[in-house]
């Protein structure tokens, strides 16, 4: 099995097998069409959806139908909207019975100027959760020593961000990506930030196991060319890590043709 | 029976269990998950779940997120 899984390129994670190295999700899509087969382009196979109360009255836009009859999806809930660990299980529980999936992508940012997630909560919820048996997947800021903690409570996956949510900035948090890579022993998941399939290619580049998008797919100009685009990208960057990048000067130059006089006889 | 549903006050003719009080709220077959004081309550359970005067409901479906 792990032969196989070295040649198809497969990752594990929690106990489950996947081939793409893409993760979608599903906000901000303008229609339900649109996010359909931006997610079927992408070539996603874990996918992102958020809770919400139904109303008194109750709405047809049904966004997610569609999305549960793909076959080869697995939905992943997140918690978002949680301001804290309680808040976050409970998301976790709630989701788990409406998904039917152990995934539960734990997201707690209190603070709607920089929805940054807070450490301290997603610890304590990851903590709880890993230990009800479920498919831990943090999202948290991109420091080592709480990927290093998050690891130790038994977390399925790390999911640094790249920047702030939706802020296209990219991968603003690559040193911090880089430090986390080095003593991690789950699979790296850059969340948040990334704008252009050239990053999420340099995060695959440097090692990371793969990458989640939104915002960089959902407001595209075309939603469904571009997720089409960002999956190349993952596989190509995936392609390279495996290949083994070039080293690096030292910032002198190292010719790659010989340096003798140009088109002079050898010797002469 | 008076309830609290999603944090209104709600006045349900039927409540026999979760289940009829969702047919008589028009949410009988849609994909929502139901917490009750709490507590996630499996879609499997529902039938047989029953209600009491003061109950605190709130009813949940899956949206887009990132």
């Amino acid at each position: 099995m792990e032969r196989q899984d070295k040649a198809q390129d497969a990752w594990v994670v929690g106990g489950h097998r996947f081939s793409s190295r893409l993760l979608m999700g599903t906000g901000k899509f303008q229609d339900a069409e649109t996010m359909v087969r931006a997610v079927l382009a992408s070539g996603a196979q874990i996918v992102t959806v958020a809770l919400r109360r139904v109303g008194r009255i109750p709405r047809e836009d049904d966004m997610l139908g569609p999305l549960g009859e793909l076959k080869g999806i697995t939905l992943m809930p997140n918690t978002s909207g949680a301001r804290n660990a309680s808040e976050a299980i409970r998301a976790a529980r709630l989701g788990r019975e409406l998904c039917g999936s152990p995934f539960v992508k734990v997201e707690i940012h209190p603070n709607p100027h920089h929805l940054m997630p807070d450490p301290i909560e997603t610890f304590e919820a990851a903590r709880i959760l890993a230990a009800e048996g479920f498919v831990v997947m943090p999202y948290m800021p991109a420091d080592p020593v709480l990927a290093k903690r998050l690891e130790d409570v038994g977390c399925a996956s790390l999911m640094p961000l790249g920047s702030a949510i939706g802020s296209g900035r990219g991968l603003a948090t690559v040193e911090m990506l880089r430090l986390i890579l080095r003593d991690a022993r789950i699979p790296v998941i850059v969340d948040a930030g990334l704008r252009s399939p050239s990053e999420a290619a340099a995060a695959l580049e440097m090692g990371c196991d793969a990458v989640l998008v939104n915002s960089a797919v959902a407001a595209a100009g075309d939603p469904v060319a571009m997720a089409a685009a960002f999956a190349q990208a993952v596989k190509a960057g995936r392609d390279a890590h495996r290949a083994g990048l070039m080293p690096q000067g030292g910032g002198t130059a190292l010719a790659t043709s010989p340096l003798t006089a140009f088109l002079s006889e050898e010797g002469q | 029976m008076k309830l609290i549903v999603n944090g209104e006050a709600y006045e349900a003719k039927r409540h026999e269990s979760v289940s009829a009080l969702l047919e008589e709220m028009g949410i009988g077959g849609r994909p929502v998950v139901v917490a009750l004081n709490d507590e996630v309550i499996p879609s499997s359970s529902r039938s047989a779940c029953g209600l009491r005067e003061g109950d605190r409901v709130e009813l949940f479906r899956l949206v887009g997120g990132g």
